[in-house]
């Protein structure tokens, strides 16, 4: 068989070859399709429904005033993912420097095991946790909220901390060190300033988590139809306790909120990834 | 920081690091103006159990450039980094023997590293600018990092050392810019940079070149010897020729059965690469192995 033949007289093997391409390609498209349909029409869905429900007066007002919106859950929210941000921010990143920078190779396989253990916490459990621990000692209110997200998010923060800190090339210490840098400066202004993108990432998504959990607000920060601006002290909204009350209630104002306030959750924690994306993307470490 | 050789893993014979036994302080030319002389006695560096380098002894010249040559694997890069105590920071590792700077035991319990490591500059055989600071800041990198804010001095430093490390022209107009938009050759210039802005004695430099294109190459062997006018450089070279281009003496390393590297021969570079000493030397330049 000369070269002319083997190139240019295709075989019945050939054609079964390229059919069998093609189907492939069309059930990997077809299964792609199906895995984003649900997302789309979730999102497609809440849009449409809260519509006609989402306004300012939705948005600036509390639920007792005349025209009733969920502003003191919005507020709530803000106020529990933030302190909670507040609390686990500092510990975790220290907690995850020290796991990738410090911790002799055993402890730090020791502390992974553990944070993806409470990783891997179900937000009930933290949950009944915050609600026969915390509300004793607390009673219902914010603080023990924002305790319960703050169980919640410490792995998050931790974790990505560690992770980003071990892509830091090691060439890049050693160029601190090389120059008379103290352990710690390198550490603070060489290594941590170069994972920063990255941190700042993990504090963002361990706030966009915060954010959407219910459970363990349901049983601590339990909810109020009061404004309650800075009040840690007593009970406190946050948008998916009214999601979940609302979305229970019988009129079609209460499920036409729930559905407007789903939709408001559901853009701050899109709004919190893009701009994770935003930074990640515009401060890219080479 | 005391105790530099773990007992169980120093081999027989290798010694806690003492002061040097000739005086720290230098008595016998008590006028003479500090140079910068390395002098290296019996030394040896340790990975956990395994000896990497054997027992070294070898004066390194200021103002001139050492070549330290050999096969892969014989302890060259280990003992460069033994100079400026960065061995020391990885896990494991230590180091016997006394190195001396001027007369002074840079592993002497009052000595800390990171004073050594002011010193003696490095330059890496990857460049290794930091990724986040603007080619300005990498050079001012050691001065702030150290606590130097003032404006006007830690701008004439950045100034000093680009146009000493021949960057200046190619980047004084785009000082903000990060150090990694600079090609492999400029980077490795900045850093070089970045390492005399401190101000050291001695510039350590381990295969340089080794990620750089030939006319890059060039460029350093070229900046290289303009540096010896005032630096002791050691420098860590796979590349035969760019030893004898660069160098004015040369140390030649090889590996005992024990894969320990060892120093074999030392001398001017002109006689280690025409009339050397010892038959493995001869057979190393002239590249009939390694």
């Amino acid at each position: 068989m000369n070269v002319r033949e083997a190139l240019l007289q295709p075989g019945a093997h050939d054609r079964r070859r390229a059919r069998t391409d093609t189907l492939m390609l069309r059930i990997f498209q077809v299964t792609a399709f199906l895995a984003v349909l649900p997302l789309f029409a979730l999102v497609f869905y809440v849009t449409l429904r809260a519509i006609p429900w989402l306004g300012p007066s939705l948005l600036f007002h509390n639920p007792l005033d005349k025209e009733p919106g969920i502003l003191n859950a919005i507020v709530g929210s803000l106020q529990m993912t933030g302190l909670a941000i507040l609390i686990t921010g500092p510990i975790g990143v220290a907690g995850g420097v020290y796991l990738s920078e410090f911790a002799p190779k055993r402890v730090a396989s020791i502390g992974e095991f553990v944070i993806d253990i409470m990783l891997g916490i179900p937000s009930i459990v933290a949950g009944i946790f915050a609600f026969l621990v915390l509300v004793p000692l607390l009673g219902f209110s914010g603080w023990a909220g924002s305790a319960a997200l703050s169980v919640l998010t410490l792995p998050i923060v931790m974790r990505t901390t560690q992770e980003v800190m071990r892509l830091v090339p090691p060439s890049i210490r050693e160029a601190s060190l090389a120059l008379g840098v103290p352990v710690w400066r390198t550490t603070l202004y060489v290594t941590v300033r170069t994972a920063l993108p990255g941190v700042l990432t993990g504090l963002v998504l361990a706030a966009s988590r915060g954010l959407g959990e219910t459970a363990p607000l349901l049983m601590t920060a339990h909810g109020t139809n009061a404004e309650n601006f800075l009040d840690f002290g007593t009970t406190m909204n946050a948008m998916p306790i009214v999601i979940y009350q609302y979305a229970n209630a019988a009129d079609d104002r209460s499920i036409g909120q729930a559905w407007a306030t789903a939709l408001v959750l559901m853009a701050l924690a899109l709004a919190l990834n893009v701009l994770v994306r935003w930074r990640t993307v515009n401060s890219r470490v080479a | 920081m005391v105790n530099m050789v773990d007992e169980t893993t120093a081999a027989k014979g290798s010694k806690r690091l003492v002061a040097n036994p000739a005086g720290g302080t230098h008595q016998e030319a008590p006028a003479q103006e500090e140079l910068g002389l390395l002098a290296l006695s019996e030394v040896q560096a340790f990975y956990g159990g395994f000896r990497a380098v054997n027992n070294v002894s070898l004066q390194l010249q200021p103002r001139a450039v050492t070549a330290l040559i050999g096969p892969s694997g014989c302890g060259k890069s280990t003992l460069l980094r033994t100079i400026n105590r960065m061995h020391e920071t990885l896990p494991g590792a230590t180091v016997s023997g006394s190195i001396t700077l001027d007369g002074v035991d840079l592993y002497a319990n009052e000595v800390d590293a990171v004073r050594v490591r002011r010193v003696i500059g490095m330059v890496f055989q990857k460049p290794n600018p930091f990724p986040t600071m603007s080619i300005y800041e990498n050079v001012a990198a050691g001065l702030r990092l150290l606590g130097k804010t003032s404006k006007s001095e830690v701008e004439g430093v950045v100034e000093a050392s680009l146009r000493r490390a021949a960057l200046w022209d190619e980047v004084k107009d785009k000082l903000k810019q990060p150090g990694t938009s600079l090609s492999g050759g400029q980077q490795q210039r900045l850093c070089i940079a970045r390492a005399i802005a401190v101000q050291p004695r001695v510039l350590l430099m381990d295969e340089p070149c080794s990620a750089l294109d030939p006319v890059a190459t060039l460029k350093i062997e070229e900046l290289i010897r303009e540096l010896a006018a005032d630096y002791t450089i050691v420098i860590v070279t796979h590349n035969m020729q760019q030893a004898s281009r660069v160098s004015d003496s040369t140390a030649f390393f090889s590996m005992d059965e024990q894969r320990a590297g060892y120093l074999v021969e030392t001398g001017p570079t002109t006689t280690i690469f025409t009339s050397p000493k010892e038959a493995l030397t001869e057979s190393y330049v002239a590249g009939r192995f390694g």
